[in-house]
């Protein structure tokens, strides 16, 4: 059988192809990307775009937890603040009701605790990166103000509601408490009963300051719990930024796994196709030039 | 059979001699116009074809005849030929397509950054932002730049799409006014070839013109090839009739009503649609399936996740405790969905956060974050739905060109088949020249001692002779 005399596109076709796989694998070596245009694995691309979400996302999150975190914590420690406070009240109220205390004495323990109540009302109007942490969310507005008109001294100008940050996908977690439900409450209302035991001490009369004594317990216990819904935050950002922390790292190891490359298969590929490209060239320039004039004499 | 003359030995064989001699030189030509042509595409080698003449009987005698050159054959495989040209035309069509799409893959790769899924990201990131510090207007600000961003996103992936649709459209105009060209040159041979075979003569360098046109032919526009008395009658694949004997017929191209150009034959009916393979077919395809397809799934996600957005900001209030007004807005017409997409509010204080209207709420980030997370009307999500067409845009272009490759190494198949029958050996050729070169010195030696006999035999019986 006669066979195809021309072996130039042979040869053209088997050059290019081992230039095209020498491209492949040097573009791979360097970018460090198996894939990089959508139709080098469609598949994988298209997974990309909710890898490429899902990361920015959970660095998101992982910034989102940080500064939640540090926003509960300042909280915490000022309730925790506001608790000592209302402990020390408790036991001056105590020591206000015993009944041997002179007038002066008692006018002594009535300045202390309005001392307390000025401390427990400046942790309340408590900001934190410019703005009220116990406001509710009118986190502009300055939560209490001195109000004579008010029973307890005080207006709260904030509302009665809570915000929630997203830390993860199906998952936010509560960071404020309002004023309203923590200092003044109706059920245990810690600036009013406070205010109260200034006027009872003021007073003198023994009933009267036992009376305001025990409500300012109840609003002590009552802050105590109060602080749960910070601990409970706290102990869920600490567990969610171990999660993110993990996530992250999943993530990026499925980014890896869908477009990246294995280095070491890689760089042995480059120089395989190396070899290939060589050995084409090679092979073209030995036999393009033969034919069968090369060994026939002139004729003379 | 030339007339012989009677006369006598010597003269029949001078003449048997010069045949031989001018058949030689005809095949040394042949040999000749082979290595000439070794190189020109569409050649086809050519074979000197030798008759034995009939012996001439003289009384009791009969001495041979001699030889003549018959003439040259080209040395074709018709059946090849139209397989070469049907994978050319599919190849063709796969290449004009992988072109194509090779200038929107850009677009939609998640390596570069100024994607659709990196502006998703962005904005979802923003949002998330904006969740732990609402009353931050430069987080406000943030969520405004990453809505800025992917309505940017969302107009390049668009503008790239209906740019390589454009040159597709190019691409049909460019080449349906090729392909009349080559009808009407194809059409020119036809007469001349029919004409040559009327006279007798062998048309095998027109052959090979036309040949290298019809396979010219088939790289634009996939066509079916027929021979027949008159020449050959092409046709597209679906029957329009492109070339009849030395009747060619031009397509024109006009533009149609959704803006782009459609083909119409030589009657003016309309066979956009009916075309396949080749450059034109290629460009169509893409033009009209492929890209067309991307451009109403990417508006379609445009304006789906606009309204969802929208409907989310409607829900909440700005910074200033106002109702939430649109956050994006699309153009009336669907079509212009992606490429119109651009953000409606103007002041960062306008992104509505709020649940409840006053400022430190962000109550609202909720329902902004489920435009992006919930699935839209599409029963997708806006990230899987853009997922989807980054997968179509991958997989189209790597299947045309694994289509290319696959018909690239078949046609490689055919085209050596077809080099091992048509295609000039110069070794061959070579071995052909020594050859003819020995039978050319050996007929001329016989015409010298012809002539030397001759010279004997008209010297005898003078003096001085033998």
């Amino acid at each position: 059988m006669r066979v195809n005399p021309n072996m130039v596109p042979d040869m053209l076709a088997a050059i290019q192809n081992s230039e095209s796989n020498l491209q492949t694998a040097l573009q791979q070596v360097s970018t460090g990307k198996s894939v990089n245009l959508p139709s080098d694995n469609p598949g994988a691309e298209a997974d990309m775009v909710q890898n490429t979400i899902e990361t920015a996302n959970v660095d998101q999150y992982t910034q989102n937890v940080s500064s939640v975190l540090s926003t509960v914590q300042t909280a915490d420690s000022t309730l925790s603040a506001v608790v000592t406070s209302l402990t020390k009240a408790v036991s001056l109220g105590t020591e206000g009701a015993n009944g041997t205390n002179s007038a002066a004495n008692q006018q002594a323990i009535a300045t202390q605790v309005q001392g307390i109540l000025s401390s427990v009302v400046s942790q309340a109007n408590l900001s934190y990166n410019g703005s009220y942490v116990f406001g509710g969310t009118a986190s502009t507005a300055v939560p209490y103000t001195a109000d004579p008109s008010s029973a307890s001294g005080y207006t709260y100008n904030g509302n009665n509601d809570v915000n929630s940050v997203q830390i993860g996908d199906q998952l936010s977690v509560q960071v404020n408490l309002p004023g309203s439900q923590v200092f003044s409450n109706s059920s245990a209302n810690v600036l009013g009963s406070l205010s109260s035991l200034v006027t009872a001490l003021q007073s003198g009369s023994t009933s009267a300051i036992s009376t305001a004594t025990s409500a300012v317990s109840s609003a002590l216990s009552y802050v105590s719990q109060q602080r749960v819904v910070y601990g409970n935050a706290e102990s869920q950002l600490n567990a969610q930024e171990t999660y993110l922390q993990q996530e992250t790292v999943n993530l990026s190891s499925q980014a890896t796994s869908l477009v990246g490359v294995d280095m070491a298969k890689a760089a042995t590929t480059l120089s395989q196709a190396e070899t290939d490209n060589n050995a084409a060239l090679a092979a073209a320039a030995k036999v393009v030039p033969n034919t069968l004039l090369n060994y026939l004499s002139t004729p003379n | 059979m030339p007339d012989v003359i009677v006369m006598g030995g010597l003269n029949t064989s001078l003449l048997i001699g010069m045949q031989a001699l001018e058949a030689t030189q005809g095949a040394l030509d042949a040999t000749s116009n082979n290595i000439a042509n070794a190189n020109t595409p569409g050649y086809t080698r050519e074979v000197a074809q030798f008759s034995e003449n009939a012996e001439t009987v003289s009384g009791s005698g009969v001495s041979g005849g001699g030889v003549t050159l018959v003439g040259l054959q080209s040395v074709r495989d018709e059946l090849l030929n139209l397989q070469i040209q049907q994978q050319t035309s599919q190849q063709s069509s796969a290449d004009t397509q992988s072109s194509v799409l090779q200038q929107i893959q850009s677009y939609f790769s998640t390596s570069n950054g100024g994607d659709i899924a990196s502006a998703f990201s962005g904005f979802s990131t923003s949002l998330s932002q904006l969740s732990a510090n609402p009353s931050s207007s430069a987080a406000q600000q943030g969520v405004l730049s990453a809505g800025q961003n992917l309505a940017n996103a969302f107009k390049s992936a668009a503008n790239g799409l209906t740019s390589a649709q454009s040159t597709a459209n190019g691409q049909v105009t460019q080449t349906v006014a090729q392909i009349n060209t080559l009808t009407s040159q194809i059409g020119q041979l036809n007469s001349q070839l029919s004409q040559l075979t009327a006279a007798g003569q062998n048309g095998g360098t027109i052959q090979d013109q036309r040949d290298e046109l019809v396979q010219q032919l088939s790289t634009l526009t996939g066509v079916s090839v027929t021979q027949n008395s008159d020449g050959e009658t092409i046709t597209t694949g679906n029957g329009t009739p492109l070339v009849m004997g030395g009747q060619s017929f031009t397509l024109q191209t006009t533009t149609g009503s959704d803006g782009m150009q459609h083909v119409l034959d030589s009657n003016g009916t309309d066979i956009t649609a009916s075309l396949q393979g080749g450059q034109l077919g290629g460009a169509i395809q893409v033009r009209d399936q492929v890209i067309s397809g991307l451009s109403t799934q990417l508006n379609s996600l445009a304006s789906q996740f606009v309204t969802a957005f929208n409907a989310a900001q409607a829900q909440g209030f700005d910074s200033n405790g106002n109702p939430g007004q649109n956050f994006f807005s699309v153009p009336a017409n669907a079509s212009d969905a992606a490429s119109g997409l651009s953000v409606a509010l103007t002041d960062p204080s306008q992104v509505a956060i709020s649940s409840d209207g006053s400022a430190g709420s962000n109550g609202n980030i909720t329902n902004l974050s489920a435009a992006l997370t919930n699935a839209l009307p599409s029963g997708q999500t806006a990230a899987a739905a853009y997922s989807s067409i980054v997968f179509q845009v991958g997989n189209s272009a790597a299947n045309a060109s694994a289509q290319s490759t696959a018909i690239g190494l078949n046609l490689q198949q055919l085209t050596n088949q077809q080099g091992s029958v048509s295609a000039v050996d110069t070794n061959e050729e070579a071995t052909n020249l020594l050859r003819f070169q020995t039978a050319y010195e050996a007929a001329a030696r016989i015409i010298s001692t012809i002539q030397q006999l001759n010279t004997i035999t008209l010297n005898m019986g003078t003096s001085g002779g033998y």
